[in-house]
């Protein structure tokens, strides 16, 4: 969406426009539920949740200063609904956790990795990974965010999302491995 | 050892944001398992990339609205009571200063013939009024009826 348009439209919200708040939701609802079944894997719970963002949205817009892109704001909003779901901070999570460094030898053929069960197993690995590299691994496969936008949703160090999602990913990687032996 | 080193570097690789050169390229081009790892981990990201994205639902907007409308009207009902609240504590207490002070002032006494005289007068009324009661029910019925009414198209427009 153009900034111009963008802040026309949070305009119209704050005067109490109903159509342009329809509007904002019909505009964003597919990369807030999307982004949140990802993370959820639950699409009952995940309309709650992105029906949840949507209302904070509806009741944060009168403070929103415009510093930051819409769509910044909204992502923060979606984090944060996720991880309260979860119960967790983003912080919580060690990345010196021995279970995450504990290495995979892979041996013997590399049987069904590539093929289309992949996709199954790709989504239980997801489900088991801590909730903020669900959510990065989500936001960031999803219609290409790159790790600025990401960085600047979360309020972290651009060098702190890069690391998280290639642990993210070194997680899954070694979670398909464990499934396959 | 090298191996954890070379390990380390495979997402970000696959991720196209480092290029493998010097030890480390050598080292992924040696160490099956390595390969292996980097093999797997491209394997990974093409399936990242490819993940389906799930649509929302059909009614997905109505009905956030409609919940947005709903926590809307709780909210004004909230303030609603809370105002009536307050309204109620302010009379309650103009009420007690002006008895504190009636008593405080001695004026209680006086205050005590007033209210008898009143209280006479709505007696004197009242038996006026009682060849009436009967209209002024159906007509206070009325209005209660008309007013609920009203209550109800309005909760109804809320939600």
């Amino acid at each position: 969406m153009e900034d111009v348009h963008e802040r026309e439209l949070v305009e119209r919200c704050r005067s109490g426009d109903e159509h342009a708040f329809q509007e904002l939701v019909d505009c964003y609802k597919d990369l807030v539920f999307a982004l949140i079944a990802r993370t959820i894997q639950d699409r009952s719970r995940a309309e709650d949740l992105a029906q949840d963002v949507f209302l904070r949205i509806h009741r944060g817009l009168p403070y929103f200063r415009g510093e930051a892109r819409l769509s910044t704001w909204i992502y923060r909003i979606v984090a944060n609904v996720c991880l309260q779901e979860h119960g967790r901070p983003p912080a919580a999570v060690s990345f010196d956790d021995e279970r995450t460094r504990s290495r995979a030898t892979p041996s013997g053929p590399d049987r069904q990795f590539g093929d289309l069960e992949l996709r199954d197993r790709l989504e239980k690995a997801i489900a088991r990974l801590p909730a903020n590299y669900r959510l990065l691994v989500a936001a960031h496969y999803l219609n290409g965010v790159q790790y600025e936008g990401l960085a600047e949703a979360l309020q972290m160090p651009l060098g702190t999302v890069k690391t998280q999602l290639y642990r993210a990913k070194q997680q899954l990687r070694r979670l398909l491995e464990t499934d396959l032996k | 050892m090298f191996c954890d080193e070379a390990l380390d570097t495979v997402e970000a690789i696959a991720a196209g944001d480092l290029m493998p050169v010097g030890r480390v390229a050598s080292h992924l081009e040696t160490c099956p398992n390595c390969a292996l790892a980097l093999t797997r981990a491209r394997q990974l990201e093409a399936s990242l990339q490819r993940r389906a994205v799930p649509a929302a639902p059909a009614q997905f907007t109505s009905r956030t609205l409609a919940r947005i409308r709903r926590a809307r009207w709780r909210s004004d009902q909230f303030l609603d009571v809370g105002f009536n609240l307050a309204i109620g504590l302010i009379v309650l207490a103009v009420l007690s200063a002006v008895w504190m002070l009636l008593h405080r002032t001695g004026l209680a006494g006086v205050s005590t013939d007033a209210v008898d005289v009143v209280g006479s007068g709505f007696v004197a009324l009242a038996k006026r009024v009682a060849p009436a009661l009967p209209l002024y029910v159906g007509a206070a019925a009325l209005l209660v009826s008309a007013l609920g009414l009203w209550w109800w198209a309005e909760r109804d427009a809320a939600l």
